[in-house]
């Protein structure tokens, strides 16, 4: 045993950027910090742990910013781990996304009594997952943080334990979640089994010469992508939204609609544009009718919804369905599909946040979130319809907010490829947007225009958080439109750091 | 081991190799069939034994002894005795029961015909007769030293999300 050990001496030490890995190292380090409070603690640390996480986030742009201020992009592993313009943007999402979750949870997990300390510790592991994605550019990496953003996910959809509803989404997002980690596991080890490496880098190279060994790349290839369209709830993969959005906790339910479909949007453009890039024959058919198909079936199931909750989910359906479009065009328009989809997510978080920061403040008062309880709502919460109106229209692509601009782009992107492939998939996300804008406008109409439901106009008492929440998104949604330079300069950075494709 | 990993010498056939394969995956094959046609679960968890069993001889023939050690002691010492207690802690029955295989089985036997062919077809277009290039086993030296310097990050990550597994496990478990 001993000869053996000695005879083994030659393993190299890997050399590591410390500065690079130090976003994931804070969220890290706050993470435990926020599990050894409870014990140490118990009562008395379980009030803080809302402000501990808060505070882990913001911590956590520390680094970011000092590496975007360094400028310099950074490989790590033989290229596993990649810090550039485009991983650090989608970390800053990430972390943004995160701290307005944990403002919109913190009144909500408390006054609920939801287990707050271990709440916290898993919302921050499932972040700590989505920021080691931005930066995976292999496939082991791709899933290890893939699985760590999702199994805290799970667990947290059923946090109110004593409702059979988030038993059941608790259990229906597990249960979908784990099936499509399989089929693309299954597909990943078909890729690795062709290329023989599991950096995407190589597997792009030898995917993409000729008489490579072409079946299992296709195999792979769809399987891998159909597991992603599961996580960023594409059409026909989508069935486990509505329900587990329904059932989930509020502040739950916009973390998975935003952060977690963000994340496996993020590993879709790793594998698509480092991984696959070559093999856009296989790829962009499929990409192509998904994206299609989700606009399609998203807006026309959200049309007849009653419950808000289930309204936004079908909507992120169809969301899904116009981040998707530019990456059907990718081969043809290169990065300009990369800005599109990036600055699709970057406006959609904001917006959609909002969404369910007015949900969760018009529920404390009302208990629901039947759209028909939102009616009236001008009459005693001027600032909130306004607000919600805001989140709606820009949801809707209305100018001159957000919406409007990240549907710009997709449109750009789609035209820009100058094949009818792209024009058709164009004229699909034009009609969508004028289906998605009946159902939008009617939930704005009821709040404008109509009574409330027996004549309720208590005024609604908003937390400070929420209150912050809403700025934070409302400022940001408005910001994107108003100034799309903000996220143009996003697009700069990002062609210059530029992705293996 | 390492003897019978030198397949891809290009002049000799292992012989005897070659027919403990095939009469390994025969009864792989056998005992995978059993497991989806018995009437009884704690049936097809043994039977399921045999299957997992069988992957693992198959690694080691292959010379890759960490992943057949991996192989028994996850899938048939952990996963399958999950099984057996969940079997035993709920009210599934011990015994023959008819609705365990339900009228869903045609449709599962489709699908499953036809997840075979795809793969059957992919695999033989792909790789045809060609022999894989196995540059020596992987035995579990190098992978422990893939894990601690090129797969480093993603192993730290799977130790993050053991404990949050660990924790959120207990809270959604827990009685209160």
């Amino acid at each position: 045993m001993l000869a053996l050990l000695a005879q083994e001496v030659d393993f190299v030490r890997p050399a590591i950027d410390w500065h690079a890995v130090a976003p994931e190292l804070t969220l890290l380090a706050f993470g435990a910090l926020v599990t050894v409070m409870d014990i140490v603690w118990l009562e008395r640390g379980r009030r803080l742990t809302s402000s501990v996480a808060s505070i882990a986030l913001l911590v956590t742009m520390i680094p970011i910013v000092t590496l975007a201020l360094d400028g310099e992009d950074r490989v790590m592993f033989g290229g596993a781990f990649v810090v550039d313009n485009y991983a650090l943007v989608m970390k800053a999402m990430f972390l943004v996304a995160g701290y307005v979750v944990v403002l919109l949870s913190t009144n909500y997990v408390a006054e609920g009594d939801y287990w707050e300390s271990e709440y916290y510790g898993l919302l921050l592991s499932s972040i700590l997952g989505m920021v080691l994605m931005a930066s995976a550019r292999d496939l082991i990496t791709v899933f290890v943080a893939l699985e760590l953003l999702s199994i805290p996910a799970y667990m947290l959809a059923t946090w109110r334990k004593r409702d059979l509803k988030s038993n059941e989404a608790g259990l229906k997002y597990y249960l979908m979640g784990v099936f499509a980690s399989a089929i693309m596991l299954y597909g990943m080890s078909l890729l690795y089994g062709g290329a023989g490496s599991t950096l995407l880098a190589d597997i792009n190279e030898a995917v993409s010469v000729d008489g490579s060994p072409s079946a299992i790349v296709v195999v792979g290839v769809i399987f891998v992508i159909i597991g992603f369209a599961f996580k960023v709830s594409a059409f026909p993969f989508h069935t486990w939204a509505p329900d587990t959005y329904e059932g989930a906790p509020t502040p739950v339910t916009a973390f998975l609609s935003v952060a977690s479909k963000a994340a496996g949007f993020v590993a879709l453009l790793n594998l698509l544009f480092v991984g696959f890039f070559g093999r856009d024959d296989v790829y962009e058919p499929l990409i192509w009718i998904l994206a299609a198909a989700s606009m399609t079936v998203g807006n026309l199931v959200a049309l007849r919804q009653t419950n808000l909750v289930r309204m936004l989910a079908y909507s992120g359906v169809a969301q899904a369905g116009y981040m998707l479009a530019p990456l059907a065009v990718a081969s043809d328009v290169g990065d300009a599909a990369l800005t599109a989809t990036v600055t699709y997510l970057l406006v959609y978080a904001a917006m959609n946040l909002g969404a369910f920061a007015i949900v969760l403040a018009v529920a404390r008062k009302t208990r629901s979130a039947e759209i028909d309880s939102f009616k009236g709502l001008f009459g005693y919460a001027p600032g909130l319809t306004i607000a919600m109106s805001v989140f709606l229209f820009s949801l809707a692509g209305i100018p001159p907010l957000g919406g409007w601009w990240a549907k710009f782009r997709v449109m750009e992107a789609v035209i820009e490829a100058e094949s009818a492939s792209g024009v058709v998939l164009g004229v699909f996300v034009a009609v969508n947007s004028v289906i998605a804008l009946y159902y939008y406008a009617r939930i704005g109409l009821g709040m404008w225009a109509e009574d409330a439901p027996n004549g309720d106009t208590t005024p609604i008492r908003v937390p400070a958080s929420l209150v912050s929440a809403l700025a934070i998104t409302a400022a940001l949604t408005i910001a994107f439109g108003v100034y799309p330079p903000l996220v143009s300069e996003f697009d700069v950075t990002l062609l210059a750091g530029g992705l293996g494709g | 081991m390492q003897l019978l990993a030198q397949v891809s010498s290009e002049t000799d056939l292992y012989v005897a190799q070659n027919i403990f394969f095939a009469v390994i995956a025969g009864t792989m094959i056998y005992a995978a069939f059993r497991v989806v046609t018995t009437a009884n679960v704690v049936h097809a968890a043994l039977w399921l034994v045999v299957v997992l069993a069988g992957v693992a001889v198959q690694f080691l023939f292959l010379g890759a002894e960490f992943v057949a050690v991996t192989q028994v002691l996850v899938y048939i010492g952990a996963v399958i005795v999950l099984f057996l207690f969940g079997v035993m802690l709920t009210r599934a029955s011990m015994g023959d029961d008819e609705t365990v295989a339900g009228e869903k089985r045609a449709m599962a036997a489709i699908v499953g015909v036809l997840l075979f062919a795809v793969m059957a077809v992919a695999l033989v277009d792909s790789f045809e007769d060609t022999r894989v290039d196995i540059d020596g086993p992987q035995g579990v030296v190098e992978v422990s030293d893939a894990i601690f310097s090129q797969y480093i990050v993603p192993f730290e990550a799977v130790s993050v999300l053991l404990l949050a597994a660990l924790i959120g496990a207990i809270v959604v478990a827990r009685k209160d």
